[in-house]
């Protein structure tokens, strides 16, 4: 009965172990790289957010600063800070050069 | 490490700073909501008092070429709100600027 | 067993190259895969995202992407999509 208990997963603190052969383009260094700039968050809905990215948790819950809200393409608000729960999230694409 | 300006560490902290003040949520099924916040936790439930709902009723035309349809608008209140967080899309804070 | 290649081998080996992402929805996209995680969460380069909607095909061109990998159904590798030959 050597076996000790795992520690408790910790979703927050997650961070994938480095792929042994590949360069360095795994969603944390990504996400690392994006933090600060100006990024659209597409969810699931089809909805679009561009804004400014503050930060972000291991569930994609994110925030984002200077938000416009985009439907079709059009502007249908906007809001100085925005908290976007994770689940709704389909992508994170960089809208400025990394 | 370096978030910009505001010095949120984590997404959550934009919640915890809007305690007591007022905000707009985003709900699934074209359903907002303005309130005064109480409370919250980590699947994002939400306590709101003061509370405005704005529920977009969508009409498709048929035959509609735009997808477009009418939408109707209806409105109501509350004094005092659970949300169930899996429901949330977005929070947005007063603006802080 | 020893010789068993698991299918995240398979996409790892996909890394650098074009890839073709079908989501559970009528969604899709293209494009360089930079990598990826345990979730199957994928950063991919030069995207293509194809909706299918109700008034027709819709194409959008993006820079870098992190692609959420809670909704994604399929992975082809090395295709260029809905717009290939085959």
């Amino acid at each position: 009965m050597d076996e000790s208990t795992p520690p408790p997963p910790d979703i927050d603190a997650y961070t994938p172990p480095p792929p042994p052969s590949a360069s360095t383009g795994t969603p944390t260094d990504f996400l690392k790289g994006v933090v600060g700039k100006k990024v659209i968050v597409r969810l699931t809905s089809g909805v679009d957010y561009r804004g400014v990215l503050s930060c972000l948790d291991g569930y994609m819950n994110i925030a984002l600063e200077q938000t416009e809200e985009h439907v079709n393409g059009v502007v249908t608000n906007r809001y100085g800070d925005a908290f976007i729960r994770g689940n709704n999230v389909l992508y994170i694409s960089a809208a400025e050069p990394l | 490490m370096d978030p910009s300006s505001s010095g949120i560490q984590e997404p959550f902290d934009l919640i915890r700073l809007s305690l007591s003040e007022r905000v707009f949520v985003k709900l699934r099924g074209d359903r907002e909501l303005t309130g005064v916040l109480h409370a919250y936790d980590g699947h994002m439930n939400l306590i709101l008092s003061d509370v405005e709902e704005t529920i977009m009723i969508v009409d498709p035309i048929e035959g509609g070429m735009d997808g477009q349809g009418t939408v109707k608008v209806a409105k109501r209140k509350m004094e005092m709100l659970f949300v169930r967080g899996d429901g949330v899309i977005l929070v947005s804070p007063p603006s802080r600027t | 067993m020893a010789s068993q290649i698991l299918p995240l081998e398979l996409i790892d080996r996909c890394i650098g190259s074009r890839i073709w992402v079908i989501m559970k929805s009528d969604r899709e996209f293209t494009g360089t895969l930079l990598g990826f995680d345990d979730f199957v969460n994928m950063v991919l380069e030069d995207v293509t995202e194809y909706e299918t909607t109700p008034q027709g095909k819709k194409k959008t061109r993006l820079a870098q992407t992190l692609l959420n990998g809670n909704n994604i159904c399929m992975l082809i590798p090395g295709s260029e999509g809905p717009e290939s030959d085959s």
